[in-house]
């Protein structure tokens, strides 16, 4: 609108200048189409999201509601209602990741009830139905110093809060679980025989005092208003062979508290009298509940050694019961737990059970009287700390022809035989194909074949828990899984060491971790495709890693080696075989700590490998400065910037890009430091610090720029910096010319600029092509769950500078970063809790992979200059040729009528 | 109006007088303070329960607060600082609003700008957040419409043409017409233009006889 008034003004000039701030908004409209978004008729077309809950820390059944379902809280700070027949969510609430959303107790009834965050507690209703919150209040605690034991449950609607101070009292609090109103104040119970083996079976709370031969068992009922302590000796319990005793309660909301002596006899509690089974504990990693069912209590045991068993028992008689009972060998569960179980009578007077069991590696099953599994769900996945994106093999046919054109020796005759029968394999693969077509469609999922866009991919993640899924991209369907529990994925890298482009080799794809237990470095590798271990399989180094890389140079099978670097600075290299081809190969080691930056050469002498320290820089000014490296940003491995750029050695195509670094790193105290680093040489080739700001773990490096985010906290708002470096105004290099970074006697010129960003990120990636032909935007995932794509002439320097030299104009100077709706990839499907943003190149130039991890999983596919290479989806085939063949009709009908005109003006 | 006004004016007192019963949980929470306020439906009220898609973020979710079925929140231990409000619902847009609280617990709740970060536009506290619009999160297919493919550019560049073919010699039959025409006519040759296809055709055939490869095309063209 102010446009337009300005426009009135009667003179020519004003109404020209006006005409090119149009031309400036018309400029701006076109680049604001050039944000892609998808139509409404393409949701889920492209995309996918999974939503996940964590690892199960306390579920119920939700009985009472007509809708079945499961209430589970979770250790991800997330409380669900899963649907008991499917397992999907129904409702979903997500807590603070922090200490402050840690969820203590979760308590069913016709509402759910729960108690999170440690000290201010909150305690909060749920409409078990809806899920939508009833009531809610805090309650902090004066004593903060034995807060860490404390237990809740419920009881009679009063929520009781217990702390036990070990050696002299427990503390037992009351309160009204709606309102918070304080029964009486607390009460102290004298109990100088408690210590840290005790257990809580609500409402008891059991401990063995003294050393095991004289040992008595203490149990005293902490809710009740008279103390009346129950003690026994232990000998009447366990032969008191063992020098430790140790006591665990029993799993799954049990309905008798009760406990285990030992992992091996099972003691209950009933009419305050201890009371031993008469059934022992089949399997010491066995999990126990005691669970309510028509005929009487019955313990319920589920154990795995070989196969995954479940046994139960008449808690009164110590009769096995016949129907709760199997034995599945098909099943793999480490360590299973009865998170909780469910015992009804049918209508046919059959015992109808519902067990949720949970397992070391997160996933969670249901799974009925007769062991059948009702559904499975891999939690482990709400936790993934790496991915990568995997090529398919082509398919036998494919792989056929090329192999033909492979084939360059022999006659002209035996090309034209091969020619032949390669294509007799394709006719018969038609016929075949024609027949299924007649059957039925069974074979609907496509095969693990590489489509014609290279877009069919398989998603490799590796999550936190150590357990590693290959995924199908289109779908999101779980091809395989590969538990490892003794992985420790802190700081874990994966490596596609060969792609499955050079058959008959399979693909090869290497996890780096840690031993959970010495920290040694894990090398886990197998086949991406299958899931199957291969070469070198599941190695344990016996030293710690520094820091791993792949050769860039493949050997003869075309396997990229990998080259370990660890703590000795020593270097090994896999396959050993593979040693000779080291060369101009370049290492850094960051320390988070400390703000230092170690380079290596990695050298080749003629035997074997060495690692020689090349430079060192301390980014904080020097040790016991205070600072420390926040985040450090590299180039992806196999990024192309227009030529092979990788490593040490950088080929400058004709633009005037130089000095890439591969390393960004920002060191935090108040003042935000961005320090741009090249990996070879050392040299700091560009630094930017930002006063009165906080750093967040956030960089993105490709091509020839950099960007990161920090929080201003003068201003308190996020924004985004980016260093974009150039070689100047003149060229320092011959076109194609190759760049070294030892050979670099000047500095590139740095443009840099920061621009505010109106939302709080919480990942960060850039999208990758093929060859980078393509346009870069940045995908930012927002912590409101959106993930939002910013073109990245947004975020350049010369943003509102003026049309360049190639006549690219950018957009109109801002100070802030556009988020609009239509940026969103992911529109109203939500991506709770989102921590990683990781891109792939399709085979399409135009198109980028993108999947973002956190809670849920969300992939999609982007193109930042839209699909140029291919038709757009709603390209009308109908169209086009009912207008080529009207214009065929009508030329052959406009020749006809002519030519009789001519006709009769010949005979006039 | 004044009903909304004299109905905030109650809301705020009603929250003092809470606050003056109750003094006894903020002392206790040493320093700690509660963000409260209502959040209003959107129009459409489709949506099944929208209590539970919608979230209350403080700061980007360092505390999140869940909106009971009546549409009120409240955000507990919150210690002295200044929050930015977001109300996150999956298709619906609300504004955010920014809620500082000093050490004394004085509350001050504004319009976030984070351009301008000093300008500050107060609105009431408690808060009262209402949907602003739906997201919009699609692009508008392309419907086939007759305007549309009149005006394009191909069409009119098949259509003139052919205007003219129908219409030129109706026109020409015009006395007046015929005249100006010629006139045209006569000027064109004054400028002696060199005819283009003349050009042509001359620069090709002096080509293909350069050329003696070119004779098998001929013998095409003679079959032809």
């Amino acid at each position: 609108m102010g446009v337009l008034s300005n426009c009135v003004k009667p003179n020519f000039l004003g109404l020209l200048k006006c005409l090119n701030s149009l031309n400036w908004f018309i400029v701006f409209f076109s680049l604001i189409n050039l944000s892609v978004c998808i139509y409404e008729d393409q949701i889920g077309k492209f995309d996918w999201r999974q939503t996940y809950v964590g690892r199960i820390k306390f579920s119920q059944f939700d009985t009472v509601s007509t809708a079945k379902k499961i209430i589970v809280a979770t250790e991800e700070n997330v409380l669900a209602a899963l649907n008991l027949k499917t397992g999907q969510v129904v409702w979903r609430h997500v807590f603070e990741s922090a200490s402050t959303g840690n969820i203590q107790l979760l308590h069913v009834t016709e509402k759910v009830v729960t108690v999170s965050g440690s000290n201010p507690y909150l305690v909060r209703g749920w409409d078990s139905a809806t899920g939508v919150l009833l009531w809610e209040w805090s309650l902090t605690l004066q004593n903060e110093d034995h807060v860490d034991f404390s237990e809740w449950w419920v009881q009679n609607n009063m929520l009781v809060h217990m702390v036990p101070i070990f050696g002299t009292h427990i503390e037992v609090t009351m309160y009204n679980v709606f309102n918070g109103q304080n029964k009486g104040a607390s009460s102290k119970l004298p109990a100088p025989w408690t210590n840290e083996g005790c257990v809580l079976s609500a409402p008891y709370y059991t401990c063995i005092s003294g050393d095991v031969s004289s040992g008595l068992l203490l149990s005293l009922d902490v809710t009740s208003d008279a103390v009346q302590l129950i003690s026994r000796p232990l000998s009447e319990y366990v032969s008191l062979q063992s020098s430790y005793v140790n006591l665990s309660p029993l799993d799954g909301n049990s309905v008798i508290p009760g406990f285990t002596i030992d992992n091996r006899k099972i003691v209950i509690i009933k009419n305050n009298q201890l009371e031993l089974l008469k059934v022992d504990v089949t399997d010491p990693s066995a999990s126990v509940t005691v669970i309510e069912s028509v005929n009487g209590p019955l313990v319920l045991q589920a154990w795995s050694d070989n196969d995954f068993s479940a046994v139960a028992h008449s808690v009164s008689t110590g009769s096995e019961v016949k129907e709760l009972q199997w034995s599945d060998r098909e099943l793999k569960l480490p360590d299973p737990e009865i998170s909780s179980a469910l015992c009804t009578k049918s209508s046919r007077e059959q015992l109808v059970c519902r067990i949720l069991v949970t397992a070391a590696d997160d996933s969670t099953h249901l799974i009925q009287q007769d062991g059948r599994v009702v559904w499975s769900r891999e939690e482990a996945l709400s936790n993934v700390v790496a991915v990568e994106f995997v090529e398919l093999p082509v398919s036998d046919l494919d792989a056929a022809i090329e192999s033909e054109f492979d084939q360059k020796e022999g006659s002209i005759w035996a090309a034209f035989s091969r020619r032949l029968q390669t294509q007799i394999q394709q006719l018969q693969t038609i016929i075949q194909g024609l027949h299924k077509g007649e059957g039925m469609e069974e074979d609907a999922t496509s095969p693990l074949v590489r489509d014609y866009f290279g877009l069919h991919k398989i998603i490799v993640l590796v999550t936190e828990v150590g357990k590693i899924f290959g995924m199908d991209n289109l779908s999101g369907a779980i091809l395989w899984k590969y538990y490892e529990p003794n992985l420790d994925t802190e700081g874990v890298v994966v490596f596609t060491r060969r792609t499955a482009r050079h058959p008959p080799n399979d693909a090869y794809l290497t996890v780096v971790g840690k031993h959970e237990e010495s920290g040694n470095g894990l090398i886990i590798s197998l086949n991406p495709i299958t899931g199957a271990l291969i070469g070198e399989r599941l190695l344990q180094l016996d030293v710690q890693l520094l820091q791993v890389a792949l050769l860039h140079k493949p050997d003869n099978e075309k396997l990229h080696a990998l080259i370990l670097l660890d703590k000795d600075e020593n270097v090994q290299i896999l396959p050993i075989s593979a040693a000779p081809l080291v060369e101009n190969m370049y290492m850094y080691v960051a320390e988070k700590t400390t703000a230092t930056v170690h380079g290596y050469a990695i050298l080749y002498d003629g035997k074997s490998l060495i690692a020689q320290k090349t430079w060192l820089t301390h980014l904080g000014g020097g040790p016991g400065s205070g600072h420390r490296i926040v985040t450090a940003a590299r180039k992806a491995p196999g990024e192309r910037v227009h030529s092979p750029g990788r490593g040490e050695i950088f080929d400058i195509d004709g633009g005037a890009l130089v000095g890439r670094v591969n390393n960004t790193s920002l060191v935090h105290t108040d003042v935000v430091v961005a320090t741009c680093v090249d990996a070879a040489s050392g040299a700091v080739v560009a630094a930017q610090a930002h006063r009165r700001a906080r750093a967040l773990a956030l960089a993105v490096h490709t091509e020839h720029y950099v960007a990161y985010l920090y929080y201003n906290d003068k201003h308190r708002r996020t924004e985004i910096a980016t260093m974009e470096l150039y070689e100047g105004k003149q060229r320092w290099l011959a076109a194609g010319a190759a760049f070294s970074s030892l050979e670099s006697w000047r500095a590139p010129s740095v443009s840099r600029h920061a621009y505010v960003l109106p939302a709080a990120p919480s990942a960060a990636a850039a999208t990758t092509t093929e060859r980078s032909l393509t346009d870069k935007h940045i995908l930012l995932a927002l912590s409101s769950g959106a993930v939002v794509e910013v073109p990245w002439v947004y975020l350049e320097a010369r943003r509102g500078v003026g049309p360049d030299l190639e006549g690219v104009v950018p957009p109109p100077p801002a100070p802030d970063v556009p988020l609009p709706a239509e940026a969103r990839l992911n529109y109203n499907r939500t991506v709770a809790r989102p921590e990683r943003v990781y891109t792939a190149p399709a085979g399409l130039e135009s198109t980028s992979l993108v999947l973002v991890t956190g809670l849920d999983l969300f992939y999609t596919r982007v193109a930042p200059s839209k699909t140029f290479d291919l038709l757009k989806d709603d390209f009308d085939y109908y169209l086009i040729t009912i207008v080529l063949g009207a214009l065929i009709v009508a030329t052959y009908s406009t020749k006809y009528f002519a030519s009789r005109k001519m006709l009769k003006l010949a005979w006039k | 109006m004044k009903q909304l006004i004299s109905i905030f004016i109650a809301i705020c007192t009603f929250c003092n007088v809470l606050c003056a019963l109750n003094p006894l949980e903020e002392e206790v929470g040493n320093g700690r303070y509660v963000i409260e306020g209502k959040v209003f439906p959107p129009e459409e009220q489709d949506l099944g329960p929208w209590q539970v898609d919608t979230r209350i973020h403080i700061n980007g979710g360092e505390y999140i607060g869940f909106i009971r079925e009546d549409g009120t929140f409240v955000i507990h231990n919150v210690p002295s600082g200044s929050y930015v409000v977001e109300i996150l619902h999956p298709d619906y847009m609300y504004e955010p609003i920014r809620v500082e609280i000093n050490s004394k617990g004085k509350y001050r709740a504004r319009k976030v700008n984070y351009i301008q970060t000093s300008q500050v536009i107060q609105v009431p506290y408690p808060l009262r957040l209402k949907a602003l619009s739906k997201y919009r999160y699609f692009q508008m297919r392309e419907q086939w419409r007759l305007t549309d493919f009149l005006f394009n550019p191909m069409v009119i560049m098949m259509v003139l043409p052919l205007l003219f073919i129908m219409i030129l010699p109706k026109m020409m039959n015009d006395p007046e017409t015929k005249e100006d025409f010629k006139q045209i006519s006569n000027l064109a040759k004054m400028s002696e233009m060199p005819e283009m296809s003349e050009m042509f055709t001359t620069l090709f055939n002096r080509g293909a006889a350069a050329k003696p490869s070119t004779s098998k095309t001929k013998q095409i063209k003679k079959r032809q």
